[in-house]
Order: structure tokens, then C-alpha cells, then sequence
């Protein structure tokens, strides 16, 4: 308002000399120790190695630590095929998703969130009579069975787990431990025995020939 | 499946003796009793009794061709001395390394000597349920060994009363797949119990509780195979081949520049006659042998008198391992070999313990960056750390054996590795170092 020269800088170091004044906000940790909430764990943050990696393991110890649930992620396993979460898996990706699409105001579109696909479960009761529904005999189950549906759906790993009594989360770990058992449908059909591992198998023999200089095969 | 190398004349044949009578046809029981099959198992059910043939076996030595060399004789004394109930025996058979194939080879030219060494074990421990676990890709050896156990039981050798014993077993074939670590006992255990396979902390061990809670002793199939032989001559032949320490033969896995092949050796042979038996060198220098498959040690030329067997394998930082020895010629590069090694050791880890999971995932990591010519200079220190941490924390011998392509290359071929990691040069050319000295950006092979 005023149009004295010299106002505006009078007035910012007015400011400037209140401050200087007025008490801190820096405080001389670990002497003094900062009011902050018990639970405050300090800013999120992901960090990368020089090389540019990010340095997370996919671990789930923060996830597992934090007290209000605030941390989730999602990654591939190991052998680069599924998605892992914390906590169980197959609610996980509708909880997340739908409430992400809810608070966008979006309306929900219900079928896309089918828990999974239903299936005929005739064929895997045969197979679970057959094993007398014992989960000692887990592996053999769950071989046939993706023998019978081509792969394993979501929904006899459910199916298997109501009947026989075993936890889901075990059959879960089994079935993605093996690399003959898959979750979707193979893209060649009726592959042979061994096959998931054999091509892994065979990279190893060959870079190791490669390697050495070496030709042949050993017989 | 002839696919035996032929040895010495004097080298004795405990495994493979077999083999060429049962050329025609590996499946013929007559002709395999005719060769001496059952002999073993006749005397230990009518002459030792079950004390008797576990004393005998722990007398003459014998230790588990698995890889660690743990004594089979004390392994079923411990079982064979644990609370009634039902006991198992498994036979290893699931031959993990992919570039070896002793055991399928063995069981393929020889079926009924396996089934034997199967049968005597189930007899000395007192065990009903004995299995054998093989590749399941291998269908036609799967065929062939049912086939031969249907045969001995028909033939009054297996089933409810073998040879008029009293004592019954039943030997079935568990095909598993999917997994290298199946390997190792106790993930082998989890998966026949169809869980996933992570290995278990022991003690207890196997021999306290094994399969589904029970009694169980797992030995390889070489094992098993050499004990109809022991049995037959009381222990005292067996004793005689091989070294003081580890008495008796094992099949190899020889792959070198000039030939590749299976050879049955006394424990206590020389490298270099193993060198031999693969066909030699050629024209080329020696660099390296790997004895003991992806988790096998780094060995150098001056070491070719190391004699194959446990002790010897171990002081020398190597290991028997899956049985496999590669001869590298001097255009193989230690540092490019370490890290293929140790990557689909790190790959195939199950995942259970962190060491294992994380620690060889970050000594391959460190291992490329100094094969591709960015190495840091702490990485020698910091490898050896990573490497002995990793030993020291291990659930199973995988983490503690994976680590030694890595520290076996910094104990033998240190001047290798410096090439490497200070003038990012790699001596046989096989790296492709970018030169990161003086400014260099642009990527050039020496």
C-alpha cells in the first residue's frame, strides 16, 4: 500500500530480526531428545544401490513391523513367476485394488473381482478319493490334479484345502515351490515330465560348456 | 547305456561289476542272480542277522557317496536303535547336479543292485517301507526299476517274507521333480511328505525323525549299491580298496576338453589319473579342475596329486559333491567359471535362510561386477567376509558349499582375480572388461 521506498526491505527484515528472536526448532539430539509420537518410525523411503537396483528384498519384515498396516508391496518370487504379497494372497489384490478404484469414485465393477474362477470340482474329488483325502500325499494330489485342469486354478487349491484339512497357505507354498507345477494355463501343450526344470537344467550344462571350451555333452 | 569308461585292469569293480553280464538285458533277474545278485542279501539274512550286518557294514568303512561322507554304519545303528515303529530307507537317487548322471546311469545298467543294497539296509534297521527317488523324466528307468522290484518279490527276494526271514519290506519308486535342492535328505524327505522342500535344522536328524516323524535313513544309491559287496565278503575286501579314511570306489562324472564319461575309481586315486581316464589335456596347459559339481572347488595344476577321496577333497578346499570333476584347459577363466557356479547355486537356493537367500545372490552380484570390469577395490576383502559369513550361518551344506568356486578361486588363483579387479584385464580373454582406468568410457575386450 505504501509507496515509501525503502518499506518492503524494512519490513522483511523485521521479519527477519522477530525470528531471530523467537525460539528454535532445531533442538541438539541425542541430548535433547524430539516430542514425536511412540510410533513414529521416521520417513518411508526405498533406496538404490550406485548402480541404480533397488536395494528392497521384498523382505515384508517392514511390512510385517508396521503397526497401522501402512506399508504393503508387490513383486515377483524367486523363480520370476507370481506375485507376492503380504498377508494372504488371494484377498489382497481385490482389497487393494477395489478401494483404490473406490476412492477415484469409480463404481466397482463387481465380476472383474471374482475371489476366482469356479471350477468343476468332480474330477478332483475322484483324485482326493483316490488318495483317501490324506495330506501326506500332497504333491501327488496336486500333480494330478494339474494334470487333470492343465494347471492349477485358485479354486482347487481352495477345493483341496477344505476337504483335506490342510492349511491353504501350506498347499499355496508347496505348489509354487515345485517348478513342474504351474498356476495358469501352459502355453505348449502337454509338456513332458521334468520339462519346467530341464531347460533350466540345460542353460546350466551349456554355459558351463561355453565356459570351459568344452564341445561335447557328457553321456 | 554302455556308458562306463573302461579303467585298469587292477581297479577293482564293487558298483559296477555287473554291468557288462547284464549287458543284453538289465532287466533279466536270472541272469543277474546268475552274476551274484541276492548272494548279499542271502548272507545277511541267514549268516548276520540285523546286528550283525549293520556291524559289518560300520566295519568295513563305508561312507555316504552323497557328498558329505557320513558313515552308513553309524547312520543305521542310529536308526536301527531309535523307538519301534515304522522305519523307512530312501534311496537317493534324484542325482541333482544336471551335468552328472552316475546314479541314473548305475541304477539304468544295474537295477538289481540297488534293490538289493535297498533290501539288506530295510532288513538292518528293521524297515518295512523302503523307497527309491529318481527323476521323474527318467520314465524308462522308473519302468525298469518297478519291473525289477516286481521281479524280486515274484522270486521270493522281497515282500512279505523275504527269503523265508520273517522279516517284510515293501521298496516302491517315488519319481520327484521340480527342484535341485531335492538333493539334499531332508528336502528329499519333504517332498515325498509333499511339502515344499526347505531343508530342516538338525539335530534331530533323519535317523530320529525323518519321514513323516519317523525313523528314516536316506543314503544314495551309491551307497546302497556297494553294500551287497561288503555283506557278501564280511568287509574285509571293501576295506582294502581305496584310501585308509574312505575305503572303497565311486563313480565319476569326467567332462573334459578331450573326453566325457562315467569311470568307476577307488577313493584315493590321484586327479591326475582322472585327468587321464578323461582323455588327458591335448595340446593345451591345464588351469583348473572342478571337483564336486555347481558347488564343487577351484583346483589348480600344482594340486593334481590331491588323491580323490573326502579328507583329502576337504583340507584342499574341494569336496566329492556329486561326483563330478571338469578339466578346464587355459582358456577357461576362473573368475567367469566362479560366477556361473555360484549364480545357479544362488538360483536353485530354496529360500529358507538368509545367508543362502541374499548372501550368494550378493557374492554373484559382486562376482559380475568384477568380471565385467567394474570392480571395487575393497571387493577381494569383501567377498572372502561375504563368503565366510555364509559358511558360518548355513542351515544345509548347499550355502556352505556354494560359496567355494568363489573362495577356492582367491586361495589358488589370486593373480587371476588381481588381473581383475586392478587392471580389469582378464587373462583369457573370456571377460570382457570395460578398461575403467584413465578416463577410459569406451568398452574394449583386453
Amino acid at each position: 500500500m505504501s509507496l515509501v521506498p525503502g518499506m518492503g526491505i524494512v519490513r522483511g527484515m523485521g521479519l527477519t530480526l522477530r525470528r531471530f528472536f523467537a525460539p528454535k526448532a532445531t533442538i541438539k539430539w541425542p541430548e535433547q531428545q524430539a516430542d514425536v509420537a511412540p510410533k513414529f518410525r521416521g520417513r518411508l523411503q526405498l533406496l538404490y544401490d550406485e548402480y541404480g537396483t533397488l536395494k528392497c528384498e521384498t523382505c515384508f519384515q517392514c511390512a510385517q513391523a508396521c503397526p497401522i498396516e501402512c506399508i504393503d508391496m508387490g513383486g515377483i518370487d524367486t523363480k520370476g513367476r507370481f506375485h507376492v504379497h503380504w498377508g494372504p494372497p488371494e484377498t489382497y489384490g481385490e482389497r487393494r485394488e477395489e478401494s483404490a478404484i473406490r476412492r477415484s469414485g469409480r463404481p466397482v465393477a463387481d465380476a472383474a473381482f471374482r475371489r476366482f474362477d469356479p471350477i468343476d470340482t468332480a474330477a478332483l474329488d475322484a483324485i482326493l478319493e483316490r488318495h483317501d483325502y490324506d495330506p501326506m500325499a500332497m504333491l501327488a494330489i496336486l500333480e494330478e490334479t494339474q494334470a487333470e485342469y492343465g494347471y492349477l486354478p485358485v479354486g482347487a487349491l481352495k477345493h483341496i484345502s477344505r476337504i483335506t484339512g490342510a492349511w491353504y497357505a501350506m498347499i499355496y507354498g508347496t505348489a509354487t515351490y515345485y517348478r513342474h507345477l504351474r498356476f495358469e494355463p501352459p502355453t505348449v501343450d502337454a509338456a513332458p515330465a521334468g520339462e519346467a526344470h530341464r531347460a533350466i537344467e540345460h542353460a546350466y550344462r551349456s554355459a558351463l560348456d561355453a565356459s570351459l571350451g568344452v564341445g561335447g555333452r557328457a553321456g | 547305456m554302455g556308458a562306463f569308461l573302461s579303467t585298469p585292469k587292477a581297479w577293482p569293480a564293487v558298483l559296477t561289476g555287473r554291468v557288462a553280464a547284464l549287458a543284453s538285458d538289465p532287466g533279466d533277474l536270472d541272469a543277474a542272480v546268475r552274476a551274484g545278485a541276492f548272494e548279499g542279501l542271502r548272507v545277511a539274512v541267514r549268516d548276520l542277522g540285523a546286528t550283525g550286518t549293520i556291524a559289518t557294514v560300520a566295519s568295513s568303512g563305508l561312507r555316504g557317496r552323497g557328498g558329505a561322507g557320513f558313515p552308513a554304519g553309524e547312520k543305521w545303528r542310529a536308526a536301527a536303535n531309535g523307538p519301534a515303529g515304522t522305519r523307512y530307507v530312501v534311496a537317493n537317487g534324484y542325482g541333482a547336479d544336471p551335468a552328472v548322471r552316475t546314479d541314473a546311469t548305475l541304477m539304468a545298467a544295474d537295477p538289481w543292485i540297488v534293490v538289493e543294497g535297498l533290501a539288506i539296509a530295510a532288513f538292518a534297521i528293521g524297515a518295512t517301507e523302503a523307497i527309491i527317488a529318481v527323476r521323474a523324466e527318467d520314465t524308462a528307468l522308473v519302468t525298469r526299476l518297478e519291473g525289477a522290484i516286481l521281479a524280486a518279490e515274484e522270486a521270493g527276494y522281497l515282500g512279505d517274507d523275504m527269503l523265508g526271514s520273517g522279516h517284510g519290506v515293501t521298496i516302491t519308486v517315488r519319481p520327484v521333480q521340480g527342484a535341485y535342492m531335492l538333493g539334499e535328505e531332508t528336502v528329499l524327505l519333504k517332498a515325498l511328505e509333499g511339502k515344499r522342500g526347505q531343508p530342516e535344522q538338525r539335530p534331530p536328524f533323519p535317523t530320529e525323525r525323518g519321514l513323516f516323524g519317523m525313523p528314516t535313513v536316506v543314503n544314495n544309491v551309491q551307497t546302497l549299491a556297494a553294500v551287497p559287496f561288503i555283506v557278501r565278503d564280511r568287509g574285509a575286501a571293501f576295506s582294502a580298496i581305496g584310501a585308509p579314511g574312505s575305503p572303497g570306489t565311486i563313480l565319476v562324472q569326467l567332462r573334459g576338453p578331450e573326453g566325457a564319461g562315467i569311470a568307476e575309481v577307488p577313493l584315493g586315486t590321484p586327479l591326475r589319473e582322472l585327468v587321464k581316464l578323461a582323455g588327458g589335456i591335448g595340446s593345451r596347459s591345464l588351469k583348473a579342475l572342478l571337483v564336486g559339481g555347481p558347488t564343487g572347488g577351484l583346483l589348480p595344476a600344482d594340486l593334481l596329486d590331491t588323491p580323490y577321496d573326502f579328507d583329502s577333497l576337504r583340507a584342499v578346499g574341494a569336496h566329492i559333491g556329486s561326483g563330478s570333476v571338469v578339466i578346464a584347459d587355459d582358456r577357461a577363466c576362473v573368475v567367469d567359471l566362479a560366477r556361473l557356479l555360484t549364480k545357479f547355486s544362488a538360483d536353485e537356493a530354496c529360500g529358507k535362510t538368509i545367508p543362502c537367500r541374499i548372501g550368494l545372490r550378493r557374492l554373484y552380484e559382486i562376482g559380475d561386477r568384477v568380471a565385467s570390469g567394474r570392480p571395487k577395490p575393497t571387493d577381494m576383502a569383501l567377498m572372502a567376509d561375504l563368503a565366510a559369513d555364509v559358511v558360518a550361518s548355513g542351515l544345509c551344506d548347499h550355502e556352505r558349499l556354494a560359496t567355494l568356486p568363489f573362495t577356492s578361486g582367491m586361495r589358488y588363483f589370486r593373480s587371476e582375480l588381481d588381473d581383475h579387479l586392478l587392471r580389469s584385464t582378464c587373462p583369457a580373454g573370456v571377460c570382457h572388461p570395460i578398461a575403467v582406468g584413465a578416463g577410459a568410457s569406451t568398452p574394449g575386450s583386453r
